[in-house]
Protein backbone atom coordinates (compact mmCIF):
# COMPACT_ATOMS: atom_id res chain seq x y z
CA UNK A 1 0.00 0.00 0.00
CA UNK A 2 1.09 3.92 -0.67
CA UNK A 3 2.20 5.63 2.13
CA UNK A 4 0.13 8.35 3.22
CA UNK A 5 2.67 11.11 3.04
CA UNK A 6 5.72 10.47 0.73
CA UNK A 7 8.41 13.16 0.35
CA UNK A 8 11.22 11.86 -2.40
CA UNK A 9 14.31 13.49 -3.02
CA UNK A 10 13.21 16.91 -2.80
CA UNK A 11 15.42 19.87 -3.87
CA UNK A 12 15.23 23.14 -3.76
CA UNK A 13 17.80 26.06 -4.23
CA UNK A 14 17.74 29.79 -3.69
CA UNK A 15 20.04 31.29 -5.66
CA UNK A 16 23.17 29.90 -4.46
CA UNK A 17 22.16 28.32 -1.66
CA UNK A 18 20.79 24.35 -1.67
CA UNK A 19 17.69 25.14 0.92
CA UNK A 20 16.94 21.06 0.59
CA UNK A 21 19.41 18.60 -1.40
CA UNK A 22 17.58 15.55 -1.56
CA UNK A 23 15.06 15.36 1.14
CA UNK A 24 13.60 12.00 1.56
CA UNK A 25 10.95 11.14 3.96
CA UNK A 26 8.09 8.24 3.78
CA UNK A 27 5.20 8.13 6.70
CA UNK A 28 3.14 5.36 6.89
CA UNK A 29 1.03 6.09 9.62
CA UNK A 30 -1.03 9.15 11.31
CA UNK A 31 1.12 10.08 14.11
CA UNK A 32 2.97 13.11 15.70
CA UNK A 33 6.11 13.80 13.47
CA UNK A 34 8.22 16.68 15.00
CA UNK A 35 10.64 17.73 12.68
CA UNK A 36 14.56 19.16 14.26
CA UNK A 37 17.48 20.49 13.12
CA UNK A 38 19.75 24.23 13.47
CA UNK A 39 18.62 27.60 11.65
CA UNK A 40 18.80 27.21 7.72
CA UNK A 41 18.31 23.23 7.55
CA UNK A 42 15.83 23.83 5.33
CA UNK A 43 12.54 22.58 7.25
CA UNK A 44 10.56 25.51 6.55
CA UNK A 45 11.37 25.03 2.90
CA UNK A 46 10.05 22.01 3.32
CA UNK A 47 6.79 22.90 4.29
CA UNK A 48 6.53 25.49 1.84
CA UNK A 49 7.48 22.90 -1.16
CA UNK A 50 4.61 20.12 0.48
CA UNK A 51 1.92 23.05 0.58
CA UNK A 52 2.74 24.50 -2.46
CA UNK A 53 4.17 27.53 -1.58
CA UNK A 54 7.53 26.92 -3.79
CA UNK A 55 8.02 24.40 -6.39
CA UNK A 56 10.68 21.91 -5.96
CA UNK A 57 13.59 21.66 -8.54
CA UNK A 58 13.31 17.88 -8.12
CA UNK A 59 11.95 15.08 -6.59
CA UNK A 60 8.26 14.46 -5.63
CA UNK A 61 5.73 14.71 -3.20
CA UNK A 62 3.28 12.26 -2.88
CA UNK A 63 -0.22 11.86 -0.63
CA UNK A 64 -1.59 8.24 -0.78
CA UNK A 65 -0.04 7.55 -3.87
CA UNK A 66 -1.19 10.52 -5.49
CA UNK A 67 1.74 12.96 -7.11
CA UNK A 68 0.39 16.20 -5.61
CA UNK A 69 4.08 18.07 -5.93
CA UNK A 70 3.10 20.75 -8.76
CA UNK A 71 -0.48 21.67 -7.15
CA UNK A 72 -1.13 24.56 -6.31
CA UNK A 73 -1.54 26.03 -2.02
CA UNK A 74 -5.18 26.61 -2.50
CA UNK A 75 -5.79 23.04 -4.20
CA UNK A 76 -3.46 21.18 -1.57
CA UNK A 77 -5.74 22.98 1.27
CA UNK A 78 -8.57 21.35 -0.28
CA UNK A 79 -7.22 17.76 -0.39
CA UNK A 80 -6.68 17.89 3.20
CA UNK A 81 -3.16 20.23 3.84
CA UNK A 82 -3.51 22.90 6.93
CA UNK A 83 -0.15 24.67 7.66
CA UNK A 84 0.78 27.33 9.87
CA UNK A 85 3.74 29.83 9.05
CA UNK A 86 6.73 30.29 10.88
CA UNK A 87 6.03 34.19 11.16
CA UNK A 88 2.31 33.41 12.21
CA UNK A 89 -0.19 34.26 10.04
CA UNK A 90 -4.20 35.26 11.09
CA UNK A 91 -6.70 37.72 9.47
CA UNK A 92 -5.99 40.61 11.61
CA UNK A 93 -8.88 42.91 10.44
CA UNK A 94 -11.18 39.84 11.57
CA UNK A 95 -12.48 38.92 14.68
CA UNK A 96 -10.98 35.37 16.20
CA UNK A 97 -13.80 33.57 15.77
CA UNK A 98 -14.24 34.88 12.07
CA UNK A 99 -10.84 33.61 11.31
CA UNK A 100 -11.58 30.06 13.23
CA UNK A 101 -14.99 29.81 10.99
CA UNK A 102 -13.19 30.94 7.81
CA UNK A 103 -10.84 27.74 8.10
CA UNK A 104 -14.29 25.80 7.92
CA UNK A 105 -15.54 27.63 5.13
CA UNK A 106 -15.97 25.87 1.72
CA UNK A 107 -13.86 28.55 -0.57
CA UNK A 108 -14.81 26.67 -4.19
CA UNK A 109 -16.00 29.83 -5.87
CA UNK A 110 -19.32 27.67 -7.13
CA UNK A 111 -20.25 26.94 -3.60
CA UNK A 112 -19.74 30.32 -1.95
CA UNK A 113 -21.66 31.36 -5.32
CA UNK A 114 -24.85 28.97 -4.51
CA UNK A 115 -24.41 30.36 -0.96
CA UNK A 116 -24.68 33.58 -2.07
CA UNK A 117 -27.35 33.16 -3.88
CA UNK A 118 -29.75 30.69 -1.89
CA UNK A 119 -28.28 33.23 1.35
CA UNK A 120 -27.59 29.69 2.64
CA UNK A 121 -25.38 29.05 5.97
CA UNK A 122 -22.72 27.42 4.22
CA UNK A 123 -20.16 24.79 6.44
CA UNK A 124 -19.13 27.77 8.07
CA UNK A 125 -21.99 28.93 10.29
CA UNK A 126 -22.57 25.09 11.01
CA UNK A 127 -19.24 25.12 12.64
CA UNK A 128 -19.88 28.35 15.37
CA UNK A 129 -19.87 25.36 18.28
CA UNK A 130 -16.86 23.26 17.34
CA UNK A 131 -14.95 26.76 16.75
CA UNK A 132 -16.02 27.77 20.38
CA UNK A 133 -14.89 24.46 21.57
CA UNK A 134 -11.27 24.61 19.78
CA UNK A 135 -11.20 28.44 21.11
CA UNK A 136 -12.10 27.93 24.52
CA UNK A 137 -9.42 24.52 24.79
CA UNK A 138 -7.16 27.39 23.95
CA UNK A 139 -8.11 30.36 26.21
CA UNK A 140 -9.25 32.09 23.75
CA UNK A 141 -13.26 32.02 24.07
CA UNK A 142 -13.25 35.47 25.87
CA UNK A 143 -11.90 37.01 22.90
CA UNK A 144 -13.68 35.55 20.22
CA UNK A 145 -15.29 39.35 19.35
CA UNK A 146 -12.05 40.78 19.39
CA UNK A 147 -9.95 41.28 16.01
CA UNK A 148 -7.00 39.17 16.11
CA UNK A 149 -4.82 42.37 15.73
CA UNK A 150 -5.58 42.67 19.33
CA UNK A 151 -3.96 39.52 20.39
CA UNK A 152 -0.39 38.95 21.73
CA UNK A 153 1.81 36.73 19.54
CA UNK A 154 1.45 33.88 21.50
CA UNK A 155 -2.75 34.20 21.67
CA UNK A 156 -2.31 34.93 17.44
CA UNK A 157 -0.18 32.03 17.44
CA UNK A 158 -3.06 29.58 19.15
CA UNK A 159 -5.47 30.92 17.12
CA UNK A 160 -3.38 30.13 13.66
CA UNK A 161 -3.25 27.07 15.18
CA UNK A 162 -7.15 26.77 15.52
CA UNK A 163 -7.55 27.98 12.25
CA UNK A 164 -6.32 24.80 10.45
CA UNK A 165 -7.80 22.52 12.64
CA UNK A 166 -11.21 23.61 12.43
CA UNK A 167 -11.04 22.79 8.47
CA UNK A 168 -10.33 18.99 9.66
CA UNK A 169 -7.24 18.39 7.38
CA UNK A 170 -5.25 15.03 7.16
CA UNK A 171 -2.10 16.32 7.22
CA UNK A 172 -1.23 19.15 9.68
CA UNK A 173 2.26 20.65 9.38
CA UNK A 174 2.72 23.09 12.05
CA UNK A 175 5.77 25.45 11.83
CA UNK A 176 7.39 26.26 15.26
CA UNK A 177 3.69 26.61 17.13
CA UNK A 178 5.25 26.93 20.61
CA UNK A 179 7.43 29.80 19.61
CA UNK A 180 6.59 33.13 21.76
CA UNK A 181 4.21 31.18 23.71
CA UNK A 182 4.34 31.35 27.36
CA UNK A 183 5.57 28.34 29.80
CA UNK A 184 1.66 28.25 31.18
CA UNK A 185 0.05 28.26 27.56
CA UNK A 186 2.89 25.97 26.37
CA UNK A 187 1.00 23.35 28.29
CA UNK A 188 -2.41 24.65 27.43
CA UNK A 189 -0.82 23.98 24.24
CA UNK A 190 1.02 20.42 24.53
CA UNK A 191 -2.30 19.13 25.51
CA UNK A 192 -4.13 20.78 23.19
CA UNK A 193 -2.51 19.42 20.31
CA UNK A 194 -2.52 15.62 21.92
CA UNK A 195 -6.34 15.71 22.24
CA UNK A 196 -6.70 16.99 18.82
CA UNK A 197 -4.66 14.30 18.04
CA UNK A 198 -6.40 12.10 19.85
CA UNK A 199 -9.78 13.29 18.71
CA UNK A 200 -8.84 12.55 14.98
CA UNK A 201 -5.62 10.53 14.24
CA UNK A 202 -4.08 12.45 11.08
CA UNK A 203 -0.62 13.06 10.66
CA UNK A 204 1.08 15.76 12.25
CA UNK A 205 4.40 17.36 11.15
CA UNK A 206 5.84 19.99 13.48
CA UNK A 207 8.82 21.78 13.09
CA UNK A 208 10.05 22.89 17.03
CA UNK A 209 13.24 24.49 17.93
CA UNK A 210 11.64 23.56 21.96
CA UNK A 211 13.50 20.67 22.51
CA UNK A 212 11.57 19.56 25.90
CA UNK A 213 8.17 20.23 23.76
CA UNK A 214 8.22 18.40 20.84
CA UNK A 215 9.94 15.18 22.45
CA UNK A 216 7.02 15.10 24.70
CA UNK A 217 4.95 15.81 21.95
CA UNK A 218 6.00 13.62 19.14
CA UNK A 219 6.33 10.11 18.49
CA UNK A 220 8.65 10.12 15.64
CA UNK A 221 11.55 12.60 14.64
CA UNK A 222 13.02 13.74 11.69
CA UNK A 223 16.13 15.79 12.32
CA UNK A 224 17.30 17.70 9.66
CA UNK A 225 21.00 19.52 8.61
CA UNK A 226 22.24 21.43 5.42
CA UNK A 227 19.12 20.29 2.99
CA UNK A 228 19.23 16.64 4.14
CA UNK A 229 17.45 14.08 5.96
CA UNK A 230 20.31 13.37 8.89
CA UNK A 231 18.57 10.44 10.44
CA UNK A 232 15.03 9.45 12.05
CA UNK A 233 14.09 7.73 14.86
CA UNK A 234 11.92 7.83 18.31
CA UNK A 235 12.48 10.85 20.48
CA UNK A 236 14.78 8.61 22.97
CA UNK A 237 17.30 7.52 19.92
CA UNK A 238 17.72 11.02 18.53
CA UNK A 239 18.50 12.54 21.83
CA UNK A 240 21.16 9.90 22.24
CA UNK A 241 22.40 9.78 18.96
CA UNK A 242 26.45 11.30 18.74
CA UNK A 243 25.88 12.40 15.14
CA UNK A 244 22.41 14.75 16.01
CA UNK A 245 24.09 16.15 19.47
CA UNK A 246 27.09 16.98 17.22
CA UNK A 247 24.81 18.65 14.33
CA UNK A 248 22.16 20.46 16.48
CA UNK A 249 21.75 19.48 20.36
CA UNK A 250 25.30 20.39 20.85
CA UNK B 1 -16.13 41.89 8.49
CA UNK B 2 -17.18 43.52 11.89
CA UNK B 3 -16.35 47.16 11.98
CA UNK B 4 -15.69 46.73 8.45
CA UNK B 5 -18.95 48.59 7.59
CA UNK B 6 -21.42 51.32 8.14
CA UNK B 7 -23.67 49.57 8.48
CA UNK B 8 -22.72 46.49 10.82
CA UNK B 9 -22.51 49.79 13.24
CA UNK B 10 -25.98 51.01 12.21
CA UNK B 11 -27.32 47.71 11.85
CA UNK B 12 -27.67 46.30 15.22
CA UNK B 13 -28.88 49.01 16.70
CA UNK B 14 -32.63 49.98 16.42
CA UNK B 15 -31.62 53.43 15.65
CA UNK B 16 -29.77 52.76 13.33
CA UNK B 17 -31.97 50.73 11.41
CA UNK B 18 -34.72 53.90 11.88
CA UNK B 19 -31.89 56.04 10.60
CA UNK B 20 -31.21 53.81 7.47
CA UNK B 21 -35.16 53.89 7.10
CA UNK B 22 -35.36 57.85 7.23
CA UNK B 23 -32.91 57.61 4.74
CA UNK B 24 -34.51 55.42 2.45
CA UNK B 25 -38.04 57.30 2.63
CA UNK B 26 -36.46 60.50 1.71
CA UNK B 27 -34.63 59.34 -0.97
CA UNK B 28 -37.92 57.92 -2.54
CA UNK B 29 -40.08 61.00 -1.79
CA UNK B 30 -37.41 63.24 -3.16
CA UNK B 31 -39.42 64.35 -6.56
CA UNK B 32 -42.01 65.12 -4.74
CA UNK B 33 -39.94 66.94 -1.82
CA UNK B 34 -37.86 68.59 -4.54
CA UNK B 35 -40.93 69.20 -7.01
CA UNK B 36 -40.20 72.76 -7.49
CA UNK B 37 -36.10 72.36 -7.67
CA UNK B 38 -35.28 70.20 -10.53
CA UNK B 39 -31.75 71.27 -10.16
CA UNK B 40 -31.49 69.38 -7.00
CA UNK B 41 -33.38 66.31 -8.38
CA UNK B 42 -30.70 66.58 -11.67
CA UNK B 43 -27.74 66.81 -9.33
CA UNK B 44 -28.84 63.52 -7.76
CA UNK B 45 -28.98 61.68 -10.46
CA UNK B 46 -25.89 62.96 -11.41
CA UNK B 47 -24.51 61.37 -7.67
CA UNK B 48 -26.10 58.34 -8.76
CA UNK B 49 -24.48 57.86 -12.01
CA UNK B 50 -21.07 58.18 -10.37
CA UNK B 51 -22.26 56.53 -7.21
CA UNK B 52 -22.91 52.83 -9.18
CA UNK B 53 -19.40 52.61 -11.26
CA UNK B 54 -17.93 53.60 -6.66
CA UNK B 55 -19.92 50.28 -5.89
CA UNK B 56 -17.86 48.59 -8.08
CA UNK B 57 -14.51 49.87 -7.72
CA UNK B 58 -15.42 49.92 -3.79
CA UNK B 59 -15.68 45.87 -4.19
CA UNK B 60 -12.14 46.04 -5.44
CA UNK B 61 -10.52 48.65 -3.97
CA UNK B 62 -11.86 48.54 0.27
CA UNK B 63 -13.04 44.40 -0.04
CA UNK B 64 -10.64 42.96 -2.32
CA UNK B 65 -7.97 45.04 -1.97
CA UNK B 66 -7.06 45.79 -6.13
CA UNK B 67 -6.84 48.58 -7.80
CA UNK B 68 -8.13 49.60 -10.72
CA UNK B 69 -7.17 53.11 -12.47
CA UNK B 70 -9.15 52.98 -15.52
CA UNK B 71 -12.63 52.14 -14.45
CA UNK B 72 -14.25 55.08 -16.08
CA UNK B 73 -13.43 53.01 -19.25
CA UNK B 74 -15.38 50.04 -18.41
CA UNK B 75 -18.18 52.31 -17.95
CA UNK B 76 -18.05 53.70 -20.93
CA UNK B 77 -18.63 50.51 -22.35
CA UNK B 78 -21.69 50.12 -20.85
CA UNK B 79 -22.51 53.37 -21.92
CA UNK B 80 -21.65 53.00 -25.63
CA UNK B 81 -23.23 49.54 -25.81
CA UNK B 82 -26.67 50.00 -24.21
CA UNK B 83 -26.58 53.66 -26.57
CA UNK B 84 -26.17 51.60 -30.21
CA UNK B 85 -28.63 48.93 -28.98
CA UNK B 86 -31.00 51.07 -28.14
CA UNK B 87 -30.32 53.64 -31.02
CA UNK B 88 -29.31 51.52 -33.58
CA UNK B 89 -31.17 48.17 -32.79
CA UNK B 90 -34.01 49.55 -31.03
CA UNK B 91 -33.80 47.57 -27.92
CA UNK B 92 -35.38 48.89 -24.74
CA UNK B 93 -34.19 49.97 -21.98
CA UNK B 94 -33.39 47.47 -19.14
CA UNK B 95 -32.24 45.10 -21.30
CA UNK B 96 -29.95 47.30 -23.24
CA UNK B 97 -28.38 48.02 -19.49
CA UNK B 98 -27.84 44.71 -18.78
CA UNK B 99 -26.43 44.11 -21.83
CA UNK B 100 -23.85 46.95 -21.74
CA UNK B 101 -23.02 45.82 -18.13
CA UNK B 102 -22.41 42.18 -19.31
CA UNK B 103 -20.18 43.97 -22.03
CA UNK B 104 -17.97 45.83 -19.20
CA UNK B 105 -18.03 42.89 -17.45
CA UNK B 106 -17.18 40.41 -20.06
CA UNK B 107 -14.21 42.68 -21.03
CA UNK B 108 -13.15 42.99 -17.78
CA UNK B 109 -12.73 39.24 -17.70
CA UNK B 110 -10.65 39.61 -20.76
CA UNK B 111 -8.51 41.88 -19.37
CA UNK B 112 -8.06 40.21 -16.00
CA UNK B 113 -7.00 36.93 -16.83
CA UNK B 114 -3.80 37.82 -18.08
CA UNK B 115 -3.62 40.68 -15.54
CA UNK B 116 -4.81 39.57 -12.36
CA UNK B 117 -1.61 37.26 -12.15
CA UNK B 118 0.78 40.20 -12.12
CA UNK B 119 1.59 41.89 -8.97
CA UNK B 120 -0.32 44.19 -7.88
CA UNK B 121 1.43 47.57 -8.96
CA UNK B 122 1.87 46.24 -12.16
CA UNK B 123 -1.67 45.45 -12.27
CA UNK B 124 -2.66 48.89 -11.40
CA UNK B 125 -0.59 50.20 -14.41
CA UNK B 126 -2.43 47.52 -16.79
CA UNK B 127 -5.78 49.02 -15.45
CA UNK B 128 -4.58 52.71 -15.86
CA UNK B 129 -3.45 51.74 -19.75
CA UNK B 130 -6.40 50.08 -20.38
CA UNK B 131 -8.74 52.84 -19.33
CA UNK B 132 -6.41 55.10 -21.57
CA UNK B 133 -7.06 52.93 -24.74
CA UNK B 134 -10.58 52.56 -24.18
CA UNK B 135 -11.01 56.62 -23.77
CA UNK B 136 -9.15 56.94 -27.28
CA UNK B 137 -11.46 54.09 -29.12
CA UNK B 138 -14.20 56.19 -27.92
CA UNK B 139 -12.80 59.55 -28.80
CA UNK B 140 -11.68 58.11 -32.35
CA UNK B 141 -13.38 55.41 -33.63
CA UNK B 142 -16.29 58.23 -35.38
CA UNK B 143 -17.96 55.71 -37.31
CA UNK B 144 -19.29 53.86 -34.10
CA UNK B 145 -19.00 56.20 -31.30
CA UNK B 146 -19.58 59.21 -33.26
CA UNK B 147 -15.99 60.59 -32.21
CA UNK B 148 -15.31 63.37 -30.25
CA UNK B 149 -19.07 64.61 -30.67
CA UNK B 150 -20.13 61.49 -29.28
CA UNK B 151 -23.71 60.08 -30.10
CA UNK B 152 -26.65 62.57 -29.10
CA UNK B 153 -29.83 61.42 -28.84
CA UNK B 154 -29.83 58.37 -26.11
CA UNK B 155 -33.43 57.50 -25.51
CA UNK B 156 -35.23 57.19 -22.06
CA UNK B 157 -36.78 53.66 -21.28
CA UNK B 158 -40.32 54.41 -22.07
CA UNK B 159 -43.49 54.70 -19.57
CA UNK B 160 -44.37 52.31 -17.09
CA UNK B 161 -48.11 51.56 -16.07
CA UNK B 162 -48.34 50.43 -12.54
CA UNK B 163 -52.38 51.04 -13.04
CA UNK B 164 -52.78 53.36 -10.38
CA UNK B 165 -50.17 55.57 -11.67
CA UNK B 166 -47.92 56.09 -15.02
CA UNK B 167 -44.74 56.97 -14.17
CA UNK B 168 -42.72 58.67 -17.46
CA UNK B 169 -39.08 58.27 -17.24
CA UNK B 170 -38.78 61.30 -19.90
CA UNK B 171 -39.65 63.43 -17.15
CA UNK B 172 -37.26 64.10 -14.08
CA UNK B 173 -38.86 62.92 -11.04
CA UNK B 174 -39.54 59.24 -13.53
CA UNK B 175 -36.27 59.42 -14.20
CA UNK B 176 -35.21 59.52 -10.61
CA UNK B 177 -36.86 56.85 -9.73
CA UNK B 178 -35.51 54.68 -12.17
CA UNK B 179 -31.98 55.85 -11.12
CA UNK B 180 -32.71 54.80 -7.57
CA UNK B 181 -34.04 51.67 -8.83
CA UNK B 182 -30.67 51.22 -10.09
CA UNK B 183 -28.50 52.07 -7.95
CA UNK B 184 -30.55 50.22 -5.12
CA UNK B 185 -29.96 46.89 -7.29
CA UNK B 186 -25.98 47.88 -7.35
CA UNK B 187 -25.98 48.42 -3.51
CA UNK B 188 -28.14 44.84 -3.07
CA UNK B 189 -25.65 43.79 -5.12
CA UNK B 190 -22.81 45.19 -3.20
CA UNK B 191 -24.43 44.14 0.05
CA UNK B 192 -25.08 39.93 -0.70
CA UNK B 193 -21.26 39.97 -2.02
CA UNK B 194 -20.03 41.38 0.99
CA UNK B 195 -22.24 39.31 3.47
CA UNK B 196 -21.77 36.15 1.65
CA UNK B 197 -18.49 33.77 2.19
CA UNK B 198 -17.18 34.87 -1.37
CA UNK B 199 -17.01 37.84 0.37
CA UNK B 200 -15.15 36.63 3.41
CA UNK B 201 -12.99 35.04 0.82
CA UNK B 202 -12.39 38.54 -0.69
CA UNK B 203 -11.65 40.39 2.32
CA UNK B 204 -8.66 37.10 3.44
CA UNK B 205 -6.88 38.19 0.23
CA UNK B 206 -7.35 41.60 0.88
CA UNK B 207 -5.87 41.12 4.24
CA UNK B 208 -3.27 38.22 3.62
CA UNK B 209 -2.95 36.67 -0.12
CA UNK B 210 -0.33 33.89 0.73
CA UNK B 211 -3.07 32.90 3.91
CA UNK B 212 -6.14 33.23 1.88
CA UNK B 213 -4.53 30.50 -0.27
CA UNK B 214 -3.18 27.88 2.20
CA UNK B 215 -6.55 28.18 3.52
CA UNK B 216 -7.90 27.31 0.26
CA UNK B 217 -8.88 30.16 -1.66
CA UNK B 218 -8.07 30.17 -5.25
CA UNK B 219 -7.14 33.75 -5.05
CA UNK B 220 -6.83 34.36 -9.30
CA UNK B 221 -10.27 33.20 -9.64
CA UNK B 222 -11.76 34.91 -7.05
CA UNK B 223 -9.84 38.51 -8.30
CA UNK B 224 -11.16 37.31 -11.43
CA UNK B 225 -14.96 36.70 -10.43
CA UNK B 226 -15.08 39.98 -8.27
CA UNK B 227 -12.84 42.13 -11.49
CA UNK B 228 -15.67 41.02 -13.62
CA UNK B 229 -18.54 42.04 -11.29
CA UNK B 230 -17.00 45.77 -11.00
CA UNK B 231 -16.64 46.44 -14.03
CA UNK B 232 -20.08 45.19 -14.65
CA UNK B 233 -21.26 47.68 -12.62
CA UNK B 234 -19.17 50.39 -14.12
CA UNK B 235 -21.17 49.75 -17.35
CA UNK B 236 -23.87 49.67 -15.35
CA UNK B 237 -23.44 52.94 -13.92
CA UNK B 238 -22.05 54.47 -17.58
CA UNK B 239 -25.37 53.25 -19.42
CA UNK B 240 -27.13 55.01 -16.66
CA UNK B 241 -25.50 58.26 -17.24
CA UNK B 242 -26.09 58.20 -21.11
CA UNK B 243 -29.12 57.71 -20.41
CA UNK B 244 -29.24 60.16 -18.38
CA UNK B 245 -27.70 62.69 -20.05
CA UNK B 246 -29.36 61.91 -23.49
CA UNK B 247 -25.50 61.82 -24.68
CA UNK B 248 -23.06 59.51 -25.09
CA UNK B 249 -19.55 61.15 -25.05
CA UNK B 250 -15.80 60.22 -24.38
CA UNK B 251 -15.51 63.15 -22.28
CA UNK B 252 -17.24 61.79 -19.18
CA UNK B 253 -15.46 58.26 -19.50
CA UNK B 254 -11.56 59.63 -19.38
CA UNK B 255 -8.89 59.30 -17.41
CA UNK B 256 -9.69 62.07 -15.15
CA UNK B 257 -12.59 60.90 -14.68
CA UNK B 258 -11.27 57.23 -13.33
CA UNK B 259 -9.36 58.96 -11.09
CA UNK B 260 -12.16 60.94 -9.24
CA UNK B 261 -13.80 57.79 -9.06
CA UNK B 262 -10.66 56.02 -6.84
CA UNK B 263 -10.58 59.17 -5.26
CA UNK B 264 -14.55 59.60 -4.44
CA UNK B 265 -14.36 55.91 -3.14
CA UNK B 266 -11.70 56.50 -0.54
CA UNK B 267 -12.87 59.94 0.39
CA UNK B 268 -16.85 58.30 1.14
CA UNK B 269 -14.96 54.86 3.02
CA UNK B 270 -13.39 52.16 0.69
CA UNK B 271 -14.36 48.84 2.39
CA UNK B 272 -17.92 50.45 3.99
CA UNK B 273 -21.39 49.76 2.39
CA UNK B 274 -22.39 53.15 2.22
CA UNK B 275 -18.81 54.39 0.97
CA UNK B 276 -19.78 55.27 -2.02
CA UNK B 277 -22.70 56.80 -1.72
CA UNK B 278 -21.57 59.31 0.76
CA UNK B 279 -18.28 59.71 -1.69
CA UNK B 280 -20.61 60.31 -4.93
CA UNK B 281 -22.76 63.13 -2.59
CA UNK B 282 -18.99 65.03 -1.58
CA UNK B 283 -17.67 64.59 -5.18
CA UNK B 284 -20.90 65.44 -7.17
CA UNK B 285 -23.47 67.01 -4.98
CA UNK B 286 -21.87 69.48 -2.25
CA UNK B 287 -19.86 71.30 -5.68
CA UNK B 288 -22.95 71.35 -7.65
CA UNK B 289 -24.95 72.78 -5.31
CA UNK B 290 -22.63 75.11 -3.67
CA UNK B 291 -22.00 76.59 -7.60
CA UNK B 292 -18.50 75.61 -7.82
CA UNK B 293 -16.54 76.35 -10.83
CA UNK B 294 -14.68 73.07 -12.01
CA UNK B 295 -11.45 74.32 -11.38
CA UNK B 296 -12.15 74.97 -7.24
CA UNK B 297 -14.19 71.64 -7.32
CA UNK B 298 -11.22 69.54 -7.93
CA UNK B 299 -8.97 72.37 -5.79
CA UNK B 300 -11.98 71.84 -2.97
CA UNK B 301 -11.35 67.75 -3.05
CA UNK B 302 -7.71 67.76 -2.72
CA UNK B 303 -7.75 69.89 -0.05
CA UNK B 304 -10.52 67.09 1.59
CA UNK B 305 -8.60 64.15 0.35
CA UNK B 306 -5.20 65.70 1.93
CA UNK B 307 -7.22 66.62 5.70
CA UNK B 308 -8.67 63.02 5.03
CA UNK B 309 -5.06 61.12 4.49
CA UNK B 310 -4.30 62.99 8.08
CA UNK B 311 -6.83 63.08 10.29
CA UNK B 312 -9.73 60.09 8.97
CA UNK B 313 -7.65 57.42 7.09
CA UNK B 314 -10.69 55.43 7.41
CA UNK B 315 -12.91 58.29 4.92
CA UNK B 316 -15.91 59.46 6.13
CA UNK B 317 -17.89 56.77 6.86
CA UNK B 318 -14.95 55.72 9.27
CA UNK B 319 -15.47 58.95 10.69
CA UNK B 320 -19.28 58.84 10.96
CA UNK B 321 -18.78 55.20 11.92
CA UNK B 322 -16.53 56.61 15.03
CA UNK B 323 -18.74 59.46 15.85
CA UNK B 324 -21.52 57.10 16.17
CA UNK B 325 -20.15 54.69 18.40
CA UNK B 326 -18.94 57.95 20.66
CA UNK B 327 -22.07 58.61 20.77
CA UNK B 328 -23.87 55.77 22.07
CA UNK B 329 -21.19 54.81 24.31
CA UNK B 330 -19.75 57.93 25.86
CA UNK B 331 -16.60 59.05 24.93
CA UNK B 332 -12.95 57.50 24.01
CA UNK B 333 -14.76 54.57 23.22
CA UNK B 334 -11.73 52.35 22.27
CA UNK B 335 -11.89 48.96 19.59
CA UNK B 336 -11.35 46.57 22.84
CA UNK B 337 -14.55 48.18 24.79
CA UNK B 338 -16.44 48.47 21.74
CA UNK B 339 -16.49 44.80 21.55
CA UNK B 340 -16.94 44.30 25.30
CA UNK B 341 -19.86 46.39 25.32
CA UNK B 342 -21.65 44.17 22.35
CA UNK B 343 -25.09 42.97 23.43
CA UNK B 344 -24.62 39.00 23.36
N1 LIG C 1 12.38 32.55 -0.32
C1 LIG C 1 13.71 32.37 -0.11
N2 LIG C 1 14.60 33.05 -0.85
C2 LIG C 1 15.93 32.89 -0.67
N3 LIG C 1 16.46 32.06 0.23
C3 LIG C 1 15.63 31.35 1.01
C4 LIG C 1 14.22 31.47 0.89
N4 LIG C 1 13.64 30.64 1.79
C5 LIG C 1 14.65 30.05 2.44
N5 LIG C 1 15.84 30.47 1.98
C6 LIG C 1 17.14 29.97 2.44
O1 LIG C 1 17.09 28.57 2.46
C7 LIG C 1 17.75 28.06 3.59
C8 LIG C 1 16.81 27.19 4.39
O2 LIG C 1 15.87 28.04 5.00
P1 LIG C 1 14.63 27.52 5.86
O3 LIG C 1 13.81 28.70 6.21
O4 LIG C 1 13.96 26.42 5.16
O5 LIG C 1 15.34 26.96 7.16
P2 LIG C 1 14.69 26.46 8.52
O6 LIG C 1 15.19 25.10 8.77
O7 LIG C 1 13.26 26.65 8.51
O8 LIG C 1 15.40 27.45 9.54
P3 LIG C 1 14.82 28.11 10.90
O9 LIG C 1 14.97 27.09 11.95
O10 LIG C 1 15.71 29.27 11.13
O11 LIG C 1 13.44 28.49 10.63
C9 LIG C 1 18.27 29.24 4.35
O12 LIG C 1 19.63 29.42 4.01
C10 LIG C 1 17.45 30.40 3.85
O13 LIG C 1 18.19 31.60 3.88
MG1 LIG D 1 11.97 27.80 9.51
Amino acid sequence: MAALLEIRDISKAFGGIQALDGVDVAIDAPGIYGLIGPNGAGKTTLFDVVCGRQVADRGEVRAEGRAVGRLSPDRLARLGFARTFQECRVFPDETCLDNVLFGAQDKRLGVEWRQLLTRGMGARSARRDEAMRLLTLVRLDTYADRPAAALSYGQRRLLEIVSTLIARPRFLLLDEPASGINPTLLNVLHDFLLKMYEERPIVFLVVEHNMPFIMSLASHIVVMHQGRVLTTGSPADIQRDPAVIDAYLG
Amino acid sequence: MTAMTALTAMTAPRAGRLAIAIVALLALAAPFLLADQPYFLHVLILTMTFAIPAIGLNLLLGYTGLVSLGHMGFAGVGAYTTALLMMDHGWSAVPAMAAGAAAAGVLGVLVGIPCLRLRSHFFIIVTLAVGMILFALFNNLDGITGGAEGLPGVPRPGPLDLGFMVIDFRRLGGFYWFALVVTLFALLVQYLIVRSDFGRSLAAIRQDEILAAARGVNVFAHKLAIFGISTALAGLGGALKVMFLRVAAPLSFELLESINLVLLTIVGGAGYLAGPIIGALVYVAIPEILRFADAWRLVLFGVILVAMTLFAPRGLSGMIEAGWRRLRRGPAVTGEEAADGRPA
